[in-house]
């Protein structure tokens, strides 16, 4: 069923980028629904900094248009700027200014007026936890500090939409973590489109998952829904220290059943691929047993998004 | 020349330069239409009139065009002007269009417009030029000894009918805005036939433009000829543009019905983010210092010009073995004093212009601080013009504190010169600098880095000095405000009027080829 118009916070369609003969973004059709936090997955030039930078209008498209909040901002027009708030993936700041005074500009950009633009920019840097650097010229600030200073810039106008590039990949597990603790109080509130190539963050906070790899949009799905759809049906059964030995028989006995497709063997670890779960979720643990062996882990596994992101993009 | 006068014909010039410009700013807040459009009409007319000026010399020599303007020979000419014009400039235009084909952009009916203002713009401004140097000669001759003009009698009779004519009335002066914005809106209509060629695919309607164009300089010659009166000439050109105005408002309104229009704040607002940008540029000056080294050099120049003047020779006196030079020395004067300001100024200037405005765009590209800026709804001419304007400022300061200076210690050392022509030489010297520093923005957006901004400033600036050593256009050139700015406080000289508004097209135009290369760069 289609998303209802009020209900779309990114539209992208045919969203296109070429440089000469090198295809950057192919055709991209893309819906992104209101209030989620999407993860646009994808490996190192797969395309993904080209979008929002299209989607921002900083990029021209070769073909194509996209939609922000129902506001076409691929023409590139001043006044379509204000329904999005940008993180650039390296983001850069006048060093000679102070976090307050850098705010102040920019929410002076949006038509804020002073006293209600000193309120949000007090709030915004209580909230990005710069309250206590807003004074300090920006030329000394750490890399994380100048990406707090980026997300806040980009909700300082309270944007129905956040397109943040890479927002965690300069940074330390500290700062990573207090970024995305960040994005993740925004749940709700925004729709924030974040471009990643760090799983680990998507699996943290996404709840919707776009993977994107040499500039095609290979699949879009719920985070639980690509897991579910892209599930390899593969038990892993860890044998006790005292029945290692018998892993190669097992193996071999268990290769003998119709129902299974194949079995890896590595020490004590084996992992059964089945062709017909419903049955092998009944018998497996039997036929175990019958054999002997003393298991210490016996697990249906879920594959991990990478397996999924490496299995698509590969 | 009046003060009256004087103003009338400034006003006029202004805005015979700004009119196409604010012409094409009002399309772009209804149609989405790139400024450089707008440059490319502009190339369209430069090189349609590289081929036009040889011709009709080509077609003299050969005794097809006459100086004669009566009877028979009036017409022919009239005919062949008016042929040459249409076929040269409506050629051009649709060779733009053909380019713009050629690079599979899709053309609009607002692209068509714009294409049309910039080349009849540039125009405007080419004559706005001619206008403020024709006013300066004619009111230098207002006075003067005709009989001693090396004219034959019939020029000196036509040269006095027009001083007589040019000194009648200020309100003359509003004649040529007039002229302009008729034939800006006919070269709009043209471009707009041009384009239904390449819209249509029917090469018939570029030779429709041809005849219009033909037909309408050549009855144009003709009046002109006719009819003594400028006000009755120009009212025969209003009449004969009303049918065309009539029928692009017609258009307008129907492409408006087509084309949905950009999402641009209101203008009073984008004014306001040129103000807020203008005061982060300025707070940047003073922050970096660079706003402080700016006025100390300046100064710096000021105060030490007329020092230097007057004690070099006793400075030469006092090194041992320089004594006999100090003798070649004639004493100093205030002439020196002024030399000496002036040269230390314009060695320095253009410099100082490149060091300070290299990095303006580049270095925001280069940083990445742009591209943050930039995804806010600060439109990108305004990020462009509110630099130009914090160094316009910094520069006003420096050298108002220069000319204080200046006047100060030539007051002191040798002589009072009158402030106000003392006032105007370092006026002059101040649009000098900013041509250049116009010329450094646009390098800089044109530029990658600020390296290569400093390059191409730097070679921008020199093509222009050297320009001053062409004959032909020596007195339209930067370079003539220098000579001028030397002579006024120290003589009643002409003004160099032409100079003054080729200074000022100069930097209206850099910084218009520094907004339209920008709004088409991917940051």
């Amino acid at each position: 069923m289609a998303t209802p118009q009020n209900e779309i916070a990114i539209r992208c369609q045919n969203l296109g980028k070429r440089y000469g003969e090198i295809v950057a973004l192919d055709g991209l059709d893309l819906v992104v629904p209101t209030g989620s936090i999407f993860g646009f997955l994808g490996r190192n030039g797969a395309g993904k900094t080209t979008t929002i930078r299209l989607l921002t209008g900083l990029a021209a498209p070769t073909t194509g248009t996209a939609w922000i909040d129902g506001v076409e901002t691929t023409r590139a027009d001043s006044g379509a700027r204000r329904v999005f708030g940008y993180l650039p993936q390296s983001p850069a700041f006048y060093g000679w200014m102070t976090p307050l005074e850098y705010l102040d500009y920019v929410a002076g950009l949006f038509d804020w007026p002073p006293h209600a633009r000193r309120r949000r920019v007090d709030e915004v840097l209580e909230q990005v936890g710069l309250a206590e650097a807003a004074r300090r010229r920006i030329r000394g600030f750490s890399g994380g500090m100048i990406q707090r200073l980026g997300i806040a810039q980009a909700m300082i106008h309270q944007p129905p939409v956040l397109l943040l590039d890479e927002p965690t990949s300069a940074l330390d597990p500290a700062g990573r973590r207090a970024v995305l603790d960040l994005i993740h109080q925004l749940r709700g509130r925004v729709t924030v489109f974040l471009s990643t190539h760090i799983l680990g963050d998507v699996e943290r906070i996404c709840d919707t998952v776009g993977i994107i790899h040499q500039g095609r949009l290979l699949v879009v799905a719920g985070h639980d829904e690509l897991l579910e759809q892209y599930a390899t049906n593969v038990a892993e059964i860890e044998l006790d220290a005292a029945s290692r030995e018998a892993a190669p028989a097992l193996q071999a006995e268990l290769q003998a059943l119709p129902w299974v497709n194949g079995v890896t063997q590595e020490g004590g670890l084996l992992r059964v691929a089945v062709s017909d779960l419903a049955t092998a979720r009944q018998a497996l643990l039997p036929c175990l047993v019958n054999q002997g062996v003393v298991l210490s882990r016996y697990q249906w596994v879920r594959p991990t998004l990478e397996e999924v992101f490496l299995a698509i993009s590969s | 020349m009046g003060t009256t006068m004087t103003l009338a014909y400034t006003l006029s010039v202004l805005a015979m330069i700004a009119l196409p410009l604010l012409l094409a700013a009002a399309l772009r807040r209804r149609f989405p239409a790139p400024w450089w459009l707008f440059c490319l009409g502009m190339a369209t007319f430069l090189l349609s009139q590289a081929i036009h000026l040889p011709l009709n010399n080509w077609l003299g020599d050969l005794g097809l065009l006459t100086e004669e303007m009566e009877g028979r020979a009036l017409l022919q000419n009239a005919i062949i002007l008016g042929l040459t014009a249409g076929l040269c400039e409506e050629l051009v235009r649709a060779a733009g269009y053909g380019l713009l084909a050629w690079r599979r952009r899709d053309t609009g009916w607002a692209d068509a417009v714009m294409l049309g203002l910039g080349h009849g713009g540039v125009e405007a401004m080419i004559v706005a030029v001619i206008v403020a140097a024709t006013a300066a000669t004619m009111a230098g001759l207002q006075g003067a000894d005709l009989s001693l003009l090396a004219e034959s009698p019939a020029q000196l009779e036509a040269l006095e009918r027009q001083l007589a004519l040019f000194g009648s009335s200020p309100a003359l002066a509003l004649l040529p805005l007039v002229e302009r914005a008729v034939t800006i809106s006919l070269h709009v209509t043209f471009s707009l036939i041009v384009w239904q060629a390449f819209r249509r695919r029917n090469p018939a309607y570029v030779l429709l433009a041809i005849l219009l164009h033909a037909a309408y300089d050549a009855v144009l010659v003709y009046v002109v000829q006719q009819i003594e009166s400028p006000w009755l000439v120009e009212g025969a050109v209003v009449l004969l543009a009303l049918p065309v105005w009539l029928w692009l408002a017609r258009e307008a309104r129907r492409a408006a019905a087509t084309t949905p229009a950009p999402t641009v704040p209101p203008l009073g607002r984008e004014w306001q983010l040129f103000g807020l940008a203008l005061r982060k540029e300025l707070l940047q000056q003073v922050r970096t210092r660079r706003f402080l080294v700016v006025i100390a050099v300046f100064a710096l120049f000021g105060l030490g010009s007329p020092l230097l003047a007057n004690f070099t020779p006793q400075l030469l006196q006092s090194i041992e073995g320089a004594e006999q030079f100090a003798d070649l020395i004639p004493e100093p004067t205030a002439t020196d004093a002024v030399a000496q300001y002036v040269k230390n100024i314009t060695q320095f200037g253009f410099l100082i212009a490149i060091l300070l405005g290299m990095g303006a765009v580049a270095g925001e590209k280069e940083q990445g601080t742009a591209a943050i800026v930039l995804s806010k709804p600060l439109p990108r001419w305004a990020f462009i013009l509110s630099k130009f304007a914090a160094q316009s400022v910094v520069y006003l300061l420096g050298f108002l504190l220069a000319g204080i200076g200046a006047y100060y210690y030539t007051l002191w050392l040798f002589e009072a010169l009158p402030a106000g022509a003392f006032a105007l030489s370092t006026f002059l010297l101040l649009v000098w600098l900013l041509v250049f520093a116009a010329l450094t923005i646009t390098a800089s957006t044109l530029a990658g880095s600020t390296g290569a901004a400093a390059a191409l400033a730097l070679v921008g600036a020199v093509v222009l000095l050297l320009a001053g050593n062409i004959p032909t256009i020596a007195a339209f050139v930067p370079g003539a405000l220098v000579s001028w700015a030397s002579q006024a406080p120290l003589a009643d000289i002409p003004p160099q009027a032409g100079a003054l508004a080729a200074s000022a097209v100069l930097i209206v135009v850099a910084l218009l080829g520094a907004i339209a290369a920008f709004e088409v760069q991917e940051l």
